[in-house]
Order: structure tokens, then sequence, then C-alpha cells
């Protein structure tokens, strides 16, 4: 057994070792979901150690028969856009465990749950196999669906519903498209899949299939409509996880199955989908300024921010593309920090309602220090890590499509916008009431799950060459493969000579 | 049998054709013998263990181990179960009939070792008895979802007919005569044999259905199915016999060739295949001949419903493969088109129909109708492929579909009476096991990974793309879709939902939790390891001509 095996199976082997605790030893239930969460993460630096950044492939690849008959098999592997997403996994769920220390409501279930969760999505980044990567893919729905339904507030039920049949649907008729392509290649094989050569039409329905189930992970305008419900109703952990990992997931599949398989497609389809992305971008941002609820607002600052990564990854150059992957980390650490801030002061204040909320900045100095930092992140200041990753997509979006990365670069504006007005509101101005006066502060557990966090956004923004070195070989390979070698330039084939194109 | 071996040449495959069927449906009849014998069962006990051992000893001689073992195991059986349940004379006829389909299994095993595994008396296929009779994978697997099905609803169902009064011996017996009705039907090979199992597993389940006499729904339920089913068979039989007239033959594949030549007489053979279409469309619940299955599938006593969702559905889809890709092979233009529009049809009609359902049965009554129309997919798809994912969604089906029903019979034994939509409020907290089993087979009805329903559906999804029927799998995932709503919906009550002051915990008894345990093992073993019975499916995905 290799280590990714290890990686993907130990929070499934804890989630079967929690059904054997009592249920009200909620200490030892708790303890137990660290552990196996904790060694995940252990596993996943085993791999960061294994791992050759200057190896563009895919490497530790591990494979055994699974159905012979039908040529589907287990195998994983990593390369360098899997591995920081797994790491960014396994980096975020102790900490999110660690937040949900105080959930006293069916314990046992609730960290079954996430670690199944943690599990599935791991699988997700590992796998090698399309028909592994579809079972990892929809196993993943059901503890969703149980932590927003179960955990989640008033409308949970809804919301839990919708997220379950949205990402349904996308996933099946990615399921045809996979079916389509085992007809053709005789095999699940990633390796074998991606050589297959496709005619332009079987391409374009085939690409349309896939795309339908990563935009709604994504998720891309006009299917996002399942996030704000979702990120609303979910408890505070379900909140980061959907934010800080399951919606790398959409972008993730684009990189590993879009690009590689359909390229052809993909050239036809990128400027659709970089006006859907720049629509979701400004559309997500106008309607997060708008939000009185400031968990509502967050989930739209997501819709936004994903429409980056999508811009970033269909200018399809190499420079906008890495970024794009960088730009998901960046997302899930600082957009997951600020759904822990927001569940924090929820479970203090038991209102999402930001007109609550004023002054808090002279009570709760600390949380004030860190929903700063973390905002400013958010919007890309220099320096901290949303820049390294905003910027470059922009500039490479700049070289191949420059309406969209001038259209684009008004969303980050609007983000400074939303998020320091809702700081403000919150946190500026004079004490309102003495519902604000008597917030009490961070304290020390809640310090140790932020600390790591904003340590995180810091380095990174301060010296992202790491997380470049690691991604950059594949996803020059990934173009590469889709028979886009343009190193950063302009010279892209098809994607150029855009009508109307910066004009 | 004695008769068998001298008639024919080949003797001991003469008989093994229909060796389980033997153990199933003399069991029946020893069961009935008990019945009659009441209190001096051991008269009519012992003569019958002397003579299936003597059997068994004779077998043993010939060369023939393992059936003959089987015999004298049975012939130990029959004697034992009598002394040993001597106190408890109701457990007599289930553990009979348990034991009798465990035998009938373990017969199947062998046959598939003899017949399929390298080295075996044919690789191919076999037919016996003038051809009506077949031994093929299609006989082989209905065989086993149809027996497996029947044993696990044995101990599923014996508290809940206690609890209605009535555990009454004739039960195990139909339900034994059922199962070797349907098994027939999976290997009949002309069409006296197909109409003759047909009505030998009908008139069983006609019975069971209204088995709870004074329970209004129970009678409605046996009398329309009684009803429908009996206008359903006469037309059937009426397609036979144009089918016979336009062909001159009885046998299917004969019937196959007789049709593709130009000399048959065109209408009569295209009125045949419509009226059989009808006739056998009502037995699967194909859209537009599903009406009944609401009604029925509500008013039968659970256990019974169970078991004819999971093994008549098996059975019929058995003679459909046969009768549409022998008989009607050579002629597929003219179907394929009527029946991938019923199919899809029918996959849309079953989970639309669902979701304004209030009564849990009735919800799982549509979704059987649903999965008949996923299970069509492979016959429509006409192809190898199609055939084994045929197949190999009705055992993942019967699994599945036992599972979701032995919890129905455990949350409706404490109510006594209906299981609505809202009685499950908060059964999560309450009986969270339960629940559990519950929502997994929900899930595997919807075909979430990792459970056996995926499984099944991946494969007729599969043979659909891959014969070029990709608008009939899209249809398929958009019912599904929607089948996932309702599903959902029954776990949303479930886990989301707080429990009623006063709910009662639903009654689990031994048999019970292990009969619906190892359903649901079954459907997380089939979802994660599909490979072991899915490589032996695609090897044995044979069917005679």
């Amino acid at each position: 057994m290799g280590p990714l095996t290890a990686i993907v199976a130990l929070p499934i082997v804890g989630a079967i070792a929690l059904s054997f605790v009592d249920p009200e030893d909620h200490k030892t239930l708790r303890f137990v979901a660290m552990v196996f969460a904790v060694a995940a993460f252990v596993a996943s630096l085993v791999v960061v150690a294994r791992f050759d950044t200057a190896e563009a492939g895919f490497q530790l690849v591990e494979q055994l028969e699974w159905i012979p008959s039908i040529g589907a098999s287990y195998k994983l592997g990593v390369d360098g856009i899997s591995l920081v997403l797994v790491v960014l996994t396994t980096f975020l769920t102790p900490l999110i465990l660690l937040a949900s220390w105080r959930v006293d409501e069916r314990v046992k279930g609730y960290f079954a749950s996430f670690l199944v969760l943690e599990g599935a999505v791991l699988g997700v980044f590992l796998t090698l196999d399309l028909l592994l990567f579809y079972v990892f893919w929809e196993v993943m729905l059901v503890p969703m669906y149980l932590i927003i339904g179960i955990w989640g507030s008033a409308n949970r039920r809804y919301a839990a519903i919708k997220f379950f049949l949205y990402t349904l649907l996308g996933g099946l008729l990615m399921l045809v498209a996979i079916l389509f392509l085992f007809s053709e290649a005789g095999s699940f094989d990633y390796a074998t899949i991606s050589q297959l050569e496709l005619s332009q039409t079987a391409q374009g329905w085939l690409f349309l299939a896939f795309f339908v189930a990563f935009a709604v992970k994504v998720p891309l305008f006009p299917v996002h409509t399942w996030l704000p419900d979702a990120h609303t109703e979910a408890p505070t952990g379900g909140s980061v996880f959907l934010a800080g990992i399951l919606l790398k997931m959409g972008a993730y599949g684009v990189l590993r199955y879009s690009l590689p398989i359909f390229p052809d497609a993909t050239v036809d389809f990128a400027p659709w989908i970089i006006g859907l992305s720049v629509v979701g971008i400004l559309y997500g941002a106008v309607l997060a300024l708008m939000q009185p609820d400031v968990k509502r607002l967050i989930a739209y600052s997501s819709v936004s921010h994903m429409g980056f990564v999508m811009l970033g990854i269909f200018a399809l150059t190499l420079t906008s593309a890495s970024a794009g992957v960088v730009q998901m980390v960046n997302h899930g650490l600082s957009t997951g920090a600020l759904f822990l801030l927001v569940g924090f002061l929820y479970e203090r204040r038991h209102t999402r309602a930001i007109n609550a909320y004023g002054g808090l900045a002279k009570v709760v100095p600390v949380m004030a220090g860190f929903w700063l930092v973390v905002s400013l992140s958010s919007l890309a200041l220099p320096g901290l890590n949303g820049f390294v990753g905003e910027f470059p997509i922009l500039l490479g979006a700049f070289q191949t499509t420059r309406w969209a990365a001038v259209l684009g670069a008004f969303g980050a504006v609007l983000a400074a916008l939303y998020l320091l007005w809702v700081y403000q509101r919150m946190f500026h101005g004079p004490v309102a009431g003495p519902d604000n006066e008597h917030t009490t502060d961070l304290h020390f557990r809640e310090v140790a799950i932020l600390t790591p966090l904003v340590i995180l956004i810091v380095a990174i923004g301060v010296y992202p060459k790491p997380l470049y070195d690691t991604v950059e070989p594949s996803v020059d390979r990934v173009l590469q493969q889709a028979g886009l070698s343009g190193v950063g330039t302009a010279d892209v084939e098809g994607v150029a000579p855009i009508e109307g194109a910066g004009r | 049998m004695i008769l068998a071996q001298q008639t024919f040449p080949t003797p001991e495959i003469a008989w093994s054709a229909f060796a389980p069927e033997l153990v199933v449906a003399g069991a029946a009849l020893v069961l009935m013998l008990f019945a009659v014998a009441g209190e001096r069962r051991l008269l009519a006990a012992v003569p019958t263990g002397l003579v299936v051992g003597a059997v068994g000893v004779w077998l043993v001689l010939q060369g023939l181990t393992v059936p003959g073992g089987v015999a004298i195991a049975l012939a130990a059986a029959a004697v034992a179960i009598p002394i040993g349940f001597a106190s408890q004379p109701r457990l007599i006829s289930p553990w009979v009939a348990g034991v009798a389909l465990l035998a009938a299994l373990g017969l199947v095993l062998w046959q598939y070792n003899a017949v399929f595994a390298p080295g075996g008396a044919a690789s191919g296929a076999v037919e016996q008895l003038g051809g009506s009779i077949a031994v093929d994978g299609v006989a082989l697997f209905t065989r086993l979802s149809v027996y497996l099905s029947a044993v696990l609803t044995i101990p599923i169902g014996y508290g809940y007919l206690v609890d209605r009064g009535l555990d009454r011996e004739e039960f195990d017996a139909l339900l034994l005569l059922a199962a070797a009705g349907m098994a027939l039907l999976g290997a009949a090979n002309d069409l006296i044999m197909l109409f003759v199992s047909l009505e030998i597993l009908s008139i069983a389940l006609y019975v069971l259905a209204g088995f709870a006499r004074r329970d209004r729904r129970s009678q409605e339920a046996g009398l329309k199915y009684f009803l429908n089913g009996a206008v359903a068979s006469a037309i059937l039989l009426y397609g036979l016999a144009l089918l016979y007239v336009a062909t001159g033959t009885l046998e299917l594949d004969a019937v196959g060739t007789g049709l593709g030549l130009v000399t048959a007489p065109q209408a009569v053979g295209v009125l045949g295949l419509a009226l059989v279409t009808v006739g056998i469309g009502f037995k699967v619940a194909l859209f537009p001949f599903h009406l009944w299955v609401p009604d029925v599938y509500q008013g039968s006593p659970t256990n019974v419903t169970g078991f004819m969702a999971a093994a008549t559905k098996a059975a019929a889809f058995a003679a459909v493969l046969r009768l549409y890709l022998i008989g009607f092979g050579r002629v597929d233009d003219l179907w394929v088109p009527i029946l991938a529009v019923i199919t899809a049809v029918t996959m849309l009609y079953g989970a639309l129909g669902a979701i304004v359902q209030r009564d849990v049965k009735r919800i799982l009554a549509y979704s059987s109708v649903a999965h008949a129309g996923y299970a069509a997919i492979g016959v429509v798809a006409a192809s190898p492929e199609g055939l084994s994912g045929t197949l190999w969604y009705l055992v993942t089906y019967a699994v599945t579909t036992l599972a979701a029903f032995g919890s129905v019979v455990a949350i409706e034994r404490r109510r006594r009476g209906e299981v609505a939509l809202v009685d499950l409020r908060g059964l999560g907290r309450t009986s969270p096991v339960l629940a559990g089993i519950f929502s997994l087979s929900l899930l595997s009805l919807a075909g979430i990974p990792p459970t056996a329903g995926f499984a099944g559906k991946l494969t007729v999804f599969q043979a659909g793309v891959s014969s070029g029927l990709s608008w009939l799998v899209v249809i398929g995932v958009v019912s599904s879709v929607i089948a996932a709503f309702f599903y959902l919906r029954i776990m949303a009550t479930m886990f989301l939902d707080d429990p009623d002051e006063g709910t009662e915990l639903p009654v689990i008894t031994t048999g019970l939790s292990a009969g619906v345990s190892i359903a649901a093992a079954l459907v997380i073993y089939l979802g994660i390891q599909p490979g072991v019975l899915l490589d032996l499916i695609v090897n044995a995905a044979s069917i005679a001509r």
C-alpha cells in the first residue's frame, strides 16, 4: 500500500472506526476523528517529501485490478496540480474538525460524515481511472447532503436537496460521457483515454457533458444558484469545506479531463466560458455587495473568485492557468478563514444579519484583526496570497482575451468594495447596542485554528515560488497535451483572434 | 428423472437442466403434505426423507457427488426439521422452505460449474427436453436472482406474517411454487414452456397478493392482480398462438428464423409480436401496462411485495430477453424503436409518478416501474453487453429492493398499517441502524456509488451507449435525477425531521434483521467489488439458440 492509498483510506478508516465508539462519548469521538484527519495530513506531507517537482507527469502511481471485465482499475497518481489540492484538503480538514469542537448534536454522524467526505474528495483528486473518479465524485454527495441537511440552519432541507440534485444531474451527464469514452477506448484508464483521437463533433458533446458537471461544482454562472443556499445553510465546518475544498473539484476536473481529452472543443468553447466566467466575476461581486446576510455575502464572493480561477484556466496560457491553480489554494485559505470567522461570530450571537453588528473592533480586537487580514487577502492586496494568484490570472488573460481581463479587473475592484464595506459596517463605528458590547473575543482554540491559515496567507503572498514551482510543470504538461504549448504568450491558436477582443 | 435418463443420450444434463426447480417444487409438495398431516407430520417426513435419501445415495454412486450430497442433506433436513422444531411447529415450514432454497442455490452453483467453467459439460448453451429448457446464462442468473430473493424473503417475512396472523402453512408452499415458476420462466425456451411457467408463477402470486384475507387492500390487490394478469395472459397467449401461425413452430429459435424469412406472413407475425409485447409488458410493468403496480404493491403483504419486485422482475425480464433477442432477433428493426420509446416513457413516468405519492410502498412501486425501464435499456441495446447488463442489473435490483422492502416490513410491523412518509419522521434518531439500512437501499435505488444500484446502472447505461442509444441513456439520467429527489425526500424525513411524540420503535426480530442485513451487505459488496459476479455474468451471458 503506497502513500496515496493511505491518504484516501485514512479518513475512511477513521469514519469506520468512529462507528465503534459510544455515540454519547463526544470526547473520544472528536479525538478519534482528529487523529485520522491529522494522520491523513501527515501522509500527504510524506507525499510532498517524495514528490519531484521537476517531473511533470504522474508520480507515485499505484494500480490494482478492480473490475477487470470492464477495464476499470484502482489507479492513483499525483502531479503538481493534484498535490497542492490534496495538501489543501488534508490541511483544512483538521482545522474544520477543530472548529466543529462544539457541535453537540449527533456528534458521531457529524465527524464520520466529514471523514467520508474528505476521503472521497481526496479520491477525486488522486484517481487516474475515470470510473473510480466518478465513484468518488458521487460518493462525496451523500455526506455533504447530510452535513447541510442535519447540522445546517433554518432552511437546510431545501439547500441540501438543491445541492444534491444539481450535482447529481451534472454528475450523471458526465457518466454518460465517461461511458462513451469507454466505448471508444475500451478502458476507463486515464492514460488510455487521454490519448484518444476524437472527432470534432464528439469532442463538443462530450466536453459539454463533462463541463456541466464541473461548472455546477465551480460554480460557474448560471448554474451557481445552489451555492448561496448551500453555503449559507451549512454549518460552519460545512461551509468551510464547501468553499475551501469542494469548489476546487470543478476547476480541477477541467484541468485534468476537459483540456487533455477534448483539446479542440476546449479551444472552441473557451471564449464562451471566459464570457461566463467574467459574468460570474461581476455578477457575484455585485450580488455580494447587496447582501444583508454576511454569510451569503461571502458565498457570493466565492462565485466571483471562482470566476477568476476559470478565467485563468480558459485563457489557456501557462501563466494564467498556473495562477488559476494557485488561486484555488488561495481561495480555499482565505474564504475558508472568512467562513470560520463568520461561524465563530454566529456561535456567539446567532445572527448573520450585517446590521445587527457594529463597532465590534473595540470589543473583539483579535477577531477584528484576523478578519481584516483575511479580507485583505481575499481582495488581493499585494503582499498577501490573493494577489499572487489574481494578478497573473489577469496578466495571462490580458495577453489572449484582453476584454475579459479588463472586465475581470473590475471584479477585483468590487471585491475591495464589498469586503471593506462589510468590515466597516460590522467592526467600525460606535458600538451598537448591548449585544455588541457583550460579544466575547476569540478564545484560544479559535486563534489556534486561524493562525496557521493566516501564516500561510502571508507566506504565499510573500514567497509564492514553491507553489508555482510545484504547479507549473504539470499545468504546462496539460496545456501541451491540449496542443497549446504557448508559454505565456498570445499566439495561442484559435483563442487570440476572437472577434472584437480588446477593441 | 429416470424417464429422462432413458429417453435422452446425455442423461445427467437432461435432469440437471432443472434440478433446482425439482428441489423447490418438491419442497412445496412436502410442505403441503405436512400441512395435511398436521401433528402427525413425521408420518410424511420419514418416507420423504427415505426416498430422497435413496435418490441421493444413488446419485453419489453414479458419480454425481454434488447433487447427490444435496439430496442426502435435504433428506436429513426433511426429517430433522420436523423433529427439531416439534415444540415450535410454526417454524417448520419456513425452515423447510429456506433449506430447500439454499439447496437450490447450491445446485445453481453446481450447474454453473458444470456448464460454464472451463472444462465443464458445455462451454456454450445447452438445451434439453426437446429444446424447451435452456441451460444458459440467462437461466442461471434468473435462478440466482429468484432463489436469492426467495431465501431472503422467508426470514424477512416470518415475523411480519405472525404479527398479522398470516403465518398459514400454504404461504411458504406458494412462495416456493412461485419461485419454481419464475426459475422455469428464466429457462423456458419454447412458447409453451414460457406460457406454462408464467402461469405457475402468476397463479401463486395472485394468491400471495391477496393473502391477507381480512385486509381490504390486500383483497383489492389480489383481485386486481388476478384480473389484470388474466387478461394479460390471454393477450400473451393469443400473441404466442399468432407467432405459431406465422412460423409453424413453438421453439423460440425456430420462431426467430421463421419471422426472418420473407415467406412468413408479415402481418400475422407483427400482430403476434405486438400482442406478446403487451402481455409481457404487463408482467415486467412497462408503461403503459404498469397501471396495476401501485395498487398491488401497496395492498399485498409487504414481504410479498418485496418478493414480487425482486424476483418477478428478474424472471419476467429473462423471458423478455429470450423473446426479443432470440424470437424477434431478426426483426429487430420492428421492435427496437417501439421498445426504446416505451423504455424512455417508463423511466420518466415511474420517476414522475413517485414524486406525488405519500405512501412509502406506493413510492417504491413507482420506483420499480422506473427500474423496469432501466433494465429494459439492456434489452433495447440488443447486444451481448445489453444481455449481461440487464442480467446484472436484475441481480443488483433484487438485493436492493429486498433491503428496501425489508426495512419497510420492520417499520410496518409495529404500526400494523400503512407506512406513510410522515410515519418515518425522525426514524434516524429512534432507530439509526434501520434508517441507515433503508437509506443505503434508497441510495442504491438512486444509483449512487458505492452501492449495487450504481454498478447495475453503470452496466445497462454502458450497454446503451455502446449500442448508440445515448439519447435513451440521457433520458435514463434525467429520470434518475428526478427519482433521486423522492429517495432523498424519504431520507430527509428520516434524518432531518424530528420524531413525533410517542412514535413507537419498529420491532426487529432475529430473522428480519438477518435477512435485511444480508441484503444490505450484498448491496455494499456488489457495489464496491462488482468484479466477481460481473465477471461471471459477462462470461455466462449466453443465450440458447
